[in-house]
């Protein structure tokens, strides 16, 4: 038995434990197959969740809310010359969105092809996510379906990336048989082209953060890390 | 970008919050352009600079409690004098709504209000514990022990298909 209760299980799926509980509660997982049974049944669900409300995102938005919106701003005054881009932009990018989303870390920790697996109650990478992870470059990925924010040296050795789908972003460490996902939050309060600026999630970062030894890597250090396997 | 134009584009996220919440998509869109109206309306106790997003959920979950309210006390306000044909029309009516709900959705609305709500910030919307706990004016124990308590219910009405 451990003494892992339920609300640090969650607040682990949910990216809300620092550096130290994180640790804690992956190796109490490790020793324990049914808290491992917990955590796997906890992430489907969450899984489930967004994936299930995520088309609602992707839709047009009603015409009847977008002239309220529209007759009260004036946001597309008739003759403004950027007005028609704009428009357009923004439906390209609810489209994109909604074709993203089959591709995207949507599938998580389903069957075989889910970008994620739990072995001996460890979450690894896999399918899209583990190749993605192994083998794509941030400065080459522009109409990836998952992208690639970081990548940098972690204390005490060894390579980790950030990374970003349609519905989950996270940080993964490269161990001796792949991507350890060392953190997963929901993607769904920035998947619209509002948040992009302010892109990457504060539980990210932050885990980043307590991870990075040094500076991120840059697009030199990157190449030459993915050609030596991220040894 | 103006007061409008940001709603707009924060609007998708918006319906899905409203969607999570709501007993179907019709309820969802009635309570989406109500709180679009009500933003509209009270638009300058909005303090710019701070986040609008939080706002709108705020907005749009206080008029989802107050029309929850005052369903139950129409429900009560009927029910002695014309109990046989509400109940037969209101019976009817959920009959329907729920043939085209899917599993999912059943379970969220088989949550109490608090634990929904709760849920929908966090596991739908993607929020933090601090910024959901803002919006719902509970503290960071309260949030934590409504996500533990609806996940639980969740998962055992999603049984293993979940």
């Amino acid at each position: 038995m451990t003494d892992i209760d339920e609300a640090m299980l969650i607040a682990w799926v949910d990216g809300e434990l620092d550096e130290v509980s994180r640790r804690r509660v992956d190796r109490a997982i490790a020793e324990d197959p049914a808290l491992a049974q917990r955590l796997a049944a906890h992430l489907q669900l969450r899984e489930r969740l967004s994936g299930h409300y995520a088309p609602v995102e992707a839709e047009p938005v009603p015409p009847g809310m977008r002239a309220l919106l529209e007759e009260c701003g004036k946001i597309i005054p008739i003759g403004h010359s950027s007005a028609p881009r704009q428009r357009k932009l923004w439906i390209g990018g609810a489209i994109a969105a909604s074709l993203v989303l089959g591709l995207g870390i949507g599938r998580m920790s389903h069957g075989p092809t889910g970008p994620i697996g739990l072995s001996d109650g460890i979450m690894m990478a896999k399918g899209n996510l583990a190749s993605a992870l192994e083998t794509q470059l941030a400065s080459a990925q522009q109409d990836a379906p998952i992208r690639i924010g970081l990548s940098f040296k972690r204390r005490g050795g060894g390579w980790c990336r950030s990374f970003e789908g349609s519905i989950m972003s996270g940080v993964a460490c490269r161990e001796r048989d792949g991507w350890q996902v060392e953190q997963l939050v929901a993607a769904g309060s920035r998947s619209t082209e509002y948040r992009q600026a302010s892109s990457t999630d504060e539980r990210v970062t932050s885990t980043i953060d307590a991870l990075m030894e040094g500076a991120p890597a840059d697009a030199a250090q990157e190449a030459a890390a993915r050609a030596s396997g991220w040894r | 970008m103006s007061f409008e134009s940001d709603l707009l584009a924060i609007l998708p996220r918006l319906r899905r919050f409203a969607v999570s919440l709501s007993r179907d998509r019709a309820d969802a869109d009635d309570l989406c352009q109500a709180a679009l109206e009500r933003a509209l309306r009270a638009r300058d106790q909005w303090q710019p600079g701070t986040r609008l997003d939080s706002w709108m959920y705020r907005i749009m979950r206080n008029l989802w409690i107050d029309e929850g309210r005052s369903r139950q006390r129409a429900l009560r306000t009927f029910a002695p004098e014309e109990a046989g044909q509400n109940v037969g029309y209101a019976g009817d009516h959920d009959v329907e709504a729920h043939m085209t709900l899917s599993d999912v959705d059943r379970a969220m609305q088989a949550l109490p209000d608090e634990q929904r709500e709760a849920i929908a910030l966090v596991l739908v919307e993607g929020l933090s514990y601090k910024e959901a706990a803002e919006i719902l004016g509970v503290p960071m124990g309260t949030l934590t022990s409504r996500l533990v308590r609806g996940r639980g219910a969740l998962i055992e009405l999603l049984g293993e298909a979940a």
